[in-house]
């Protein structure tokens, strides 16, 4: 037990996790970044009006249906042989991004269609009744007030998404997980190897779970004192 | 570019892929049922035991919802038997997927049993009714419309989790697209077939419980 721990504890191995940890946390970033641009996207899409925008619509909210219903793990391996059968070579970090941006964008779009929707409909009718285009709308009236509501449920989908990204290993992308695999491929000690990970793995995911409900409660707050101002 | 779609090559192996839906449902049934009864446990222990008991259930739920499953099942699965403990992969699968499954179950269901306002108990209490009656009639409809919603969408969270299984060797619906992928090596044909498989299940699930909540509990769900 003690040379197993010495074995495993050494630098160079906590090195190599730290640098796992790191792309986690990239991929992490990079995929909710991508998400909430597209989510919105994707919510400004599914609230277009008239007939010709139909398809636009439609094509949203099918995307969203659909990408919220397959387990990522499906999704990741779907990416994975398409990009292969596209590119051949194609570098394993790129097709975990892609993944990851398909899978963020159709869940923050709900997030973030949710959120545009706490916004009172009387005063959006105000705006259109004073002639504004959609756009100003969403970027003058809606967003301002919606982002209150958007970002501690983004932040708290992070949080779940965060251990997410581990399934990224099986299709062999570097990360924390992967790190992990690759020190109990070793040979080292497999129980020290995945309590480590999973301890590192909760250091990341608590302080981001505190951060966002801290965040939750202080917006909250505001929102109440601007009603009663 | 020198890959065509071949449906052909695995149509002799689809019915043995859909069957793995099976193990899929079964598995997300056992796993939210055990996990909602932990869950509440500890969320009555969080709210209504004592001061230790209190706290283990909040430290256990903060254990469990900060920690990946995926990593928790490979902990079991891979790190376990080096100290003498072997499970076999459906009994890993159901220990991690229930313990992780109770904390976010336990946080859903205490929210619910807190938005029960002790006027409304008061109330009850005085038109004379027993407990029992009180959480026939005051409480349980009162937690069942709010939590419904969080409870229904959880269980697609597991249905779509259960995928994870596969990894250990559970033979579901992942497990027998990933099977039978390095047989044929017609992989995105047999992945769009399961992909579409769990948009459907996952559907119907929806559908069905947006139903049941209807007609049982008289909650408006929306269907999609």
């Amino acid at each position: 037990m003690v040379d197993q721990m010495s074995a495993l504890f050494t630098l160079g191995n906590m090195q190599f996790l730290l640098r796992g940890a790191g792309m986690t946390l990239l991929l992490t970033v990079i995929g909710c970044t991508a998400g909430l641009i597209g989510g919105f996207l994707l919510a400004y899409a599914r609230g277009s009006k008239g007939t010709l925008a139909a398809p636009l619509r439609w094509g949203a909210t099918a995307f969203v249906e659909v990408f919220r219903r397959i387990p990522f793990l499906v999704t990741l391996f779907l990416v994975l042989y398409t990009a292969q059968m596209i590119v051949p070579r194609a570098p394993l970090f790129w097709v975990a991004v892609v993944s990851i941006c398909l899978l963020c964008s159709a869940y923050m779009a709900e997030i973030v269609r949710s959120g545009m929707e706490s916004v009172p409909a009387p005063q959006i009718e105000a705006a259109e009744v004073m002639n504004f285009s959609r756009w100003r709308i969403t970027w003058m009236i809606v967003l301002p007030q919606a982002w209150k509501v958007i970002l501690p449920s983004a932040v708290s989908y992070m949080v779940m998404f965060v251990k997410d990204t581990a399934l990224a290993s099986q299709a062999g992308v570097f990360e924390l997980m992967f790190a992990g695999k690759a020190l109990a491929n070793r040979g080292l000690d497999p129980f020290l190897v995945f309590a480590t990970v999973l301890f590192a793995y909760f250091a990341i995911s608590w302080p981001l779970a505190r951060f966002g409900r801290w965040l939750e409660a202080r917006l909250a707050r505001r929102t109440h004192e601007g009603d009663r101002r | 570019m020198n890959y065509s779609l071949q449906f052909g090559q695995i149509a002799a192996d689809v019915p043995y892929i859909l069957w793995g839906a099976w193990p899929t449902l079964w598995i997300t049934f056992v796993t939210f049922f055990a996990a909602a009864a932990l869950g509440l446990f500890i969320a009555m222990a969080r709210l209504k035991g004592g001061p230790l008991a209190s706290r283990l259930a909040g430290i256990w739920v903060t254990l469990t919802t900060n920690s990946p499953l995926f990593v928790v099942l490979f902990f079991l699965f891979n790190g376990l038997p080096n100290w003498g403990i072997l499970l076999s992969p459906i009994v890993a699968t159901l220990i991690a997927f229930i313990a992780i499954s109770s904390g976010y179950l336990a946080e859903i269901q205490r929210g619910g049993i807190q938005s029960v306002r002790q006027a409304e108990l008061d109330a009850a209490e005085t038109l004379g009714m027993s407990r029992l009656q009180m959480l026939r009639f005051v409480i349980a409809p009162h937690v069942i419309k709010t939590t419904y919603p969080a409870l229904s969408n959880f269980f697609i969270f597991t249905m779509l989790g259960t995928s994870m299984a596969s990894l250990v060797g559970v033979n579901e619906l992942t497990g027998r697209a990933i099977e039978v992928s390095s047989r044929t090596f017609r992989s995105i044909e047999v992945f769009s077939l399961v992909a579409v498989t769990y948009v459907v299940l996952s559907l119907f699930a929806s559908v069905a419980l947006a139903l049941v909540g209807r007609w049982l509990f008289r909650v408006k769900a929306r269907m999609i």
